[in-house]
Parts: structure tokens; C-alpha cells; sequence
């Protein structure tokens, strides 16, 4: 069962067609990975998946729900409520400590509650630090704080741009493990990524051309 | 944890670990409300302070007798009672006469009146010498002493014309013969001894008074310091006699003689003259302790204390007093309307009421501008900060608004900086406004300030509403801002 579908969408910035009447669609636990050279499109893809623009045309069916035409309030909510998002460059509240930086997405979302946020610490690793500042941390710690930050809500959609674009690779294996665990619990991962090596650790990866999809691959060798 | 208790985490953390930033903007408040703080005190207690120091352009109300009525020191004391201790500054009561220097065939208008509340109420009188302390001191205003040819410490002898008229033209006729006697003599050194006797109703010697300061001290002036001396003269009818009616002083018996001497002078004139003794006319001498330099009418009048006139003319009657107060118009019109009544009339002297109303205003909107200046100031100061703190804070902003902050949230939790900014900066700069109040009051104006308990809410609550202000451009802003363009990967 399909939990996001893109059906035929474009985005058309003046003359430039950022997306060109795309469709794909992700099933719900699949973790899927975009690839594409810079200027594919990939990032616009990306924040409308995120729920952070709308496309010209087309329709995007989250959880089954057309969502391209919701007004802005409403994509907020379901930002919320559904997508944990992560960044290539971590985006911390730099005065909150890692704790607390996880508590403001349950701030937003629902209630405070730091022994919870400190137990998702503790899944990424990071129980010990939790009283640390970001610039305290190492920029693999961070991220993996930001792990700890998209899944403390349960989202149903996990969506990560280039989220090891910035570490190295023993920083990158430790997130793509988080991410092999997330999937075995059955969370839905959408990365969008331009290493080859990240994009092989998902089921299946979709590569943009030209604000096309330029072919979809099914990773043979992915192991459960 | 509470939404609320985050809340609080998030903003106080904001400000305690984004410290230099928020100092700015901290300090921009606080430096306003302490300004505004100041401000305030200073122009609520400016009114206070400078009416006191205006008191010093003279008398600004006079109280007089109404028509048909007189006017004495008891019905003033009783008018004065109606108005509050610390209002009133000064009250000189003035009694005006004609009286005669025969000796350079002159006469002067001269005012009977209390030098210590002259002092209050005309504190631009300026004396060359001193004010009159002792009896039979008067202090002789400039023309006159020019005219004449007196100085500081020249005696001058002044004459009571009781058929005269007063300065103000009345008739002298409800007198009470017989009444006060008073008379000098030359004692020891031939220097004068004064001696003022009242007598009862059978021409008996009710009450004493001796001035023997001419006297040497141990000796002759022990005439005016032992009360023994003048009891003996209680109860007894003139003419008396020495040794058979009194017992001269030890030692000095040219002063004892003279006190008798005096009194039976005085007594014998008061028969010559066949009216009583205010039927005819009496001298004393005076010494003149101070000229009294005012470049005013009252350079032409000799002025001596009001006991020294009511001797001399045995009477107590007041033409007007001239009262100090320290009060707004409002108010010196309300305790005008109260002194009124009582057989008194009470006026305001206009002239001064008016050009203090008018220099308290001008300062107080000096003042008010001052303030709104800087009220404005730090509003586009701390707009100012609070806008780079935005451009500043863009990516977390951006962030905030991905993890699913609605634009409400967004608002409240800069709001929220910018009141706790206002909280902290209003409560600093009502403590710190409230010495700058007292440094100014002291150094401008000599006293100190009352605190004003009303301030320290106030200035928290304008400081926080300022705060807040300053805040909304730059909310506007950060509401506006794309999260899919600041989170964006380079």
C-alpha cells in the first residue's frame, strides 16, 4: 500500500522546469533513496515531500490524502504530525542542549517529555551527551541527535536530505545502521542522497535527470 | 514537562546562552527605563521641589482683614491652623504706622512684623547687618537711611502719635486707656534701662517687662534676669518708691533706681497728658541692627517686631499678612476659599501664582519630551537588535518552522524574548532610574526623593510594552521566512 504518491507533478519556476510531470510512488516501511546530479530536481522533489512546497501541477497523495493544494497552515500540521526530517547540515537550536533540541520537535508536535527524548538519545548513542550544547558535539553526534529528533514523534515518513553529506564514513555507517533499524521497525525512509554508497543500502532508488525520472532501480543485494 | 515549562526553557535559554546579543537589546531597555524611570520620578517630584524653590519670589497669597473687620495675631494663628504644616512655608504679619522722628522733623511708615517669617517669605530681603533679635531693634530700609543718615548700630528715637492716623488713614479710637505703660530712664553709664508695665483694672501693676542689656551684666542687668527684682512690682500702684516700695538690687542701685525711675516717668506723663497713656505720645529708642536693601517700596519703611510696635502703640492689630504656601494654583485657590471667612479675606497674589504655574508646566513638557525621546530611541534600538537577532537566528527559525512551529508559535516565542527582555530591563532601570532621580534631585535641587512604589510596576509594565513593540517587525519577518530555502545544503 502506497503511503506517498506523486501522480504527474511539475514545478515551474518562469521557464525553468525544476519538475517535469513526475510520478513516483513509495510503499508504506519502504525506504527508498532519490539520486540525481545537483539540478535535478531532487531538492525540489524533496520539499514537496516534505510538505515545504507545492507543485504547479500534479497531485501529492500522502497517507492517501491530496496534499498539494492544502494551504500553508495545514501543510505545517501535517509536517508535524507525519514527516520526520533530516538535514544535511544537522540544523540545531545552537543554544538548546541535545536534549532539549529534541524536545522541541515533541514541543511542536505534542508534549515535552524528557525522558522520552532522553531514551531516543539513547537509541542513537548519544544518552551520555544529552546535556551538551551543539558546539559541544561532533558533527556525526549532531546528526545522529537529529535522528533522535525525526523519529521521536513516530512519523510515518522519515525523509533525509543527504543526511551523511558531512560526515565521514565511520559517522555515515553508524546513521545508515539507525537507518537499517528504523526500517526494521518498520518506519517508511525517503533519502535523498548523491553517494552511490548511500543510495545502495536502500531497497530501491529512484534517479532524476532533468527533473525527470530518469530510471528507478530495485537494490538486489539489500539485506533485511 | 509542561508546553509552558518548555516554553520558559527555550526563552531564558535563549537569552542566557546567546549572551552578547541579548545584552545589546537588554541593556537598550534598561537604559530606557531608566531614563523613563527617572524621568517620571523627577517629573512628578519636580513640581514639589521647584515649588519650593519658587517660594523664593515672595508671598504668593495675602490675607486681610474683611471689610469691617480687624485683623490680630490670634485670628491669624486660628486662619493659619486651617492650612497643613508642610504646605505652608512662611506667614509675616504686617502692621503698617506712621511715626514721627521729631528729632529731624521726618515721620516714616513703618511696619511692625515677624523677622523670622520675613526671612521665609521675602528670602530676597538682603540686609546689610543683621536682622533685629533683641527688643527695640529695627531694621531701616535703604532711602530712609540715606535720607536720615544712620547706619548699622546708630539709635534712632521713634515717636507715637496716638491721635495720628494709622498709614492706612483708619482712626485710632477702640484703645483701652490706661492700659500699657512704658517709659526709660538712665541707668548705669548713662545708658537707657526700658521698662514696660501693664496694669489691671485699678491701676495696679499686672505684668513687668525690664530691659537692663545695657547694664553690665553681673550687676545692673540682673534687673531683667532675676525674677525676684520684678515680682516686687506686681500688685503695686505708681508712683512707687525706692527702698520703701522697692528693694534695690546689690550692687546696683543706679539701675534699680532707674527701672523706678522710668515707670514713675511714665506714669507721670500719662497724668500730664490727662488721656490715659495712649492719649499721648510716646518715644523709644531704637538701634538700627540692619539696612534693609530690596530695590522695592520697602527701602521707605523702617520695619521693628511686632511686640516692639504693639508696645509702642498698645495695640495689636495686623493689616495683612503675607503667607507663603507651596502648593499648585488648584490648591491655592482651595486653602484661599478656606482662610476665607472668620473676618478674613484671603487673595492670591497672582502675579507670582501665575509665572510659577506657567515655569512648572514649561519644565514638566520638557521633561515629557525628553521622555517620549527616549522611549522612542530604545524602541528603534531594540527593534534594531531584535532584527539582527532574526537574520541571526534565520537557519533555527527555518528549522523551527520544519520541525512544525506554526506561525503562532513562531510569534509567541519571540514575543516571549522580547517581553522577558522588557521584564529584566524594566526591573533594572526602575531600580537604577530611581538613583538617577536621586542624583539629579540632589545635585539640581538640594533634596532627596520620595521613591514612588507605583513606579517599579509601571516601568516594568511600559518597559515590556515597548519590548513587545520593537518586537513586531521583526516577528514579521521571522514569520516570514522559508524554511526550504534557509535548510538548504550547499
Amino acid at each position: 500500500m502506497a503511503l506517498l504518491e506523486l501522480k504527474n507533478i511539475s514545478k515551474i519556476y518562469g521557464e525553468l522546469k525544476a519538475l517535469d510531470n513526475v510520478s513516483i510512488h513509495v510503499d508504506k516501511g519502504e525506504w527508498v533513496a532519490i539520486m540525481g546530479p545537483s539540478g535535478s530536481g531532487k531538492s525540489t522533489m524533496m520539499n514537496i515531500i516534505g510538505c515545504m512546497d507545492k507543485p504547479t501541477k500534479g497531485e501529492v497523495l500522502l497517507d492517501g490524502e491530496d496534499i498539494s493544494k492544502l494551504p500553508g497552515k495545514r501543510l505545517t500540521d501535517i509536517r508535524r504530525d507525519k514527516i520526520g526530517l533530516i538535514f544535511q547540515q544537522f540544523h540545531m537550536v545552537t543554544y538548546l542542549t541535545a536534549v532539549e533540541n529534541v524536545m522541541v520537535s515533541q514541543y511542536y508536535h505534542s508534549m515535552p517529555d524528557e525522558a522520552e527524548a532522553l531514551e531516543a538519545l539513547g537509541r542513537v548513542g548519544l544518552r551520555e551527551r544529552a546535556k551538551h550544547l551543539p558546539s559541544q558535539l561532533s558533527g556525526g553526534e549532531q546528526q545522529r541527535v537529529c535522528v533522535a529528533r525525526a523519529l521521536i514523534n513516530h512519523p510515518e515518513l522519515i525523509l533525509a536530505d543527504e543526511p551523511t553529506g558531512n560526515l565521514d564514513e565511520a559517522n555515515e555507517n553508524i546513521v545508515l545502521d539507525l537507518f537499517r533499524q528504523l526500517h526494521r521497525e518498520g518506519t517508511t525512509l525517503i533519502v535523498v542522497t548523491h553517494d552511490p554508497e548511500v543510495a545502495e543500502a536502500a531497497q530501491r532508488t529512484i534517479v532524476l535527470e532533468h527533473g525527470k525520472v530518469a530510471r528507478e532501480v530495485v537494490n538486489e543485494n539489500f539485506v533485511e | 514537562m509542561t508546553k509552558r515549562r518548555m516554553f520558559l526553557r527555550m526563552v531564558t535559554a535563549s537569552l542566557l546562552r546567546r549572551r552578547s546579543r541579548m545584552l545589546i537589546a537588554l541593556l537598550s531597555i534598561g537604559i530606557g527605563a531608566t531614563i523613563l524611570a527617572g524621568m517620571v520620578t523627577i517629573y512628578y517630584d519636580v513640581p514639589r521641589q521647584m515649588r519650593a524653590q519658587m517660594r523664593s519670589y515672595g508671598a504668593n497669597m495675602l490675607l486681610m482683614p474683611a471689610e469691617g473687620e480687624t485683623l490680630d495675631s490670634e485670628k491669624l494663628a486660628a486662619a493659619l491652623h486651617k492650612l497643613p504644616e508642610d504646605a505652608l512655608v512662611g506667614a509675616s504679619p504686617y502692621r503698617y504706622v506712621r511715626l514721627d522722628m521729631t528729632s529731624r522733623q521726618q515721620s516714616f511708615t513703618t511696619a511692625g512684623t515677624d523677622f523670622e517669617q520675613v526671612r521665609k517669605t521675602s528670602p530676597y530681603f538682603s540686609v546689610e547687618g543683621s536682622y533685629p533679635e533683641a527688643p527695640r531693634e529695627v531694621l531701616v530700609g535703604r532711602e530712609i537711611a540715606g535720607t536720615i543718615g544712620v547706619k548699622v548700630g546708630s539709635d534712632m528715637e521713634l515717636t507715637w502719635q496716638p491721635a495720628a492716623r494709622d498709614a492706612d488713614g483708619s482712626a485710632e479710637d477702640d484703645r483701652v486707656p490706661g492700659a500699657v505703660l512704658s517709659g526709660s530712664a538712665e541707668g548705669f553709664g548713662k545708658q537707657m534701662v526700658y521698662v514696660t508695665a501693664t496694669l489691671d483694672g485699678e491701676a495696679k501693676i499686672a505684668e513687668i517687662s525690664i530691659d537692663a542689656s545695657t547694664q553690665t551684666p553681673e550687676y545692673g542687668g540682673r534687673a531683667q534676669t532675676e525674677p525676684a527684682f520684678a515680682a516686687q512690682f506686681i500688685g503695686k500702684a505708681l508712683p512707687l518708691e525706692m527702698e520703701k516700695d522697692i528693694d534695690a538690687l546689690s550692687g546696683a542701685t543706679v539701675t534699680s533706681a532707674a527701672v523706678v525711675e522710668a515707670l514713675n516717668a511714665a506714669r507721670a506723663a500719662d497724668a500730664a497728658a490727662g488721656a490715659g497713656p495712649s492719649g499721648q505720645p510716646k518715644t523709644t529708642r531704637y538701634r538700627v541692627t540692619g539696612i534693609l536693601v530690596t530695590g522695592g517700596e520697602e527701602e521707605g519703611y523702617v520695619f521693628m517686631s511686632t511686640d516692639d510696635l504693639i508696645t509702642l502703640t498698645g495695640e495689636d492689630k495686623l493689616d495683612v499678612a503675607e503667607l507663603s504656601i507651596s502648593a499648585d494654583e488648584a490648591q491655592l485657590n482651595a486653602y484661599a476659599e478656606a482662610l476665607t471667612g472668620d473676618g478674613i479675606m484671603a487673595r492670591l497674589v497672582k502675579r507670582v501664582t501665575k509665572s510659577e504655574t506657567a515655569v512648572l508646566g514649561k519644565l514638566q513638557a520638557l521633561v515629557f519630551l525628553v521622555t517620549v525621546v527616549v522611549l522612542i530611541l530604545t524602541m528603534i534600538c531594540v527593534s534594531t537588535t531584535m532584527m539582527a537577532v532574526v537574520s541571526e537566528r534565520r537557519r533555527e527559525i527555518g528549522l523551527r518552522k520544519a520541525l512544525g512551529a506554526s506561525d503562532n508559535s513562531i510569534r509567541g516565542e519571540f514575543l516571549g524574548e522580547g517581553m522577558f527582555l522588557g521584564l529584566l530591563g524594566g526591573l533594572m532601570g526602575a531600580v537604577l532610574g530611581f538613583v538617577f532621580a536621586q542624583v539629579v534631585s540632589v545635585n539640581v535641587f538640594h533634596a532627596s526623593i520620595v521613591f514612588r512604589p507605583l513606579l517599579l510596576p509601571v516601568t516594568v509594565l511600559v518597559s515590556m510594552v515597548i519590548a513587545a513593540a520593537s518586537c513586531l517587525m521583526p516577528i514579521k519577518r521571522a514569520v516570514a521566512i522559508d524554511p526550504a530555502i534557509v535548510l538548504k545544503g550547499e
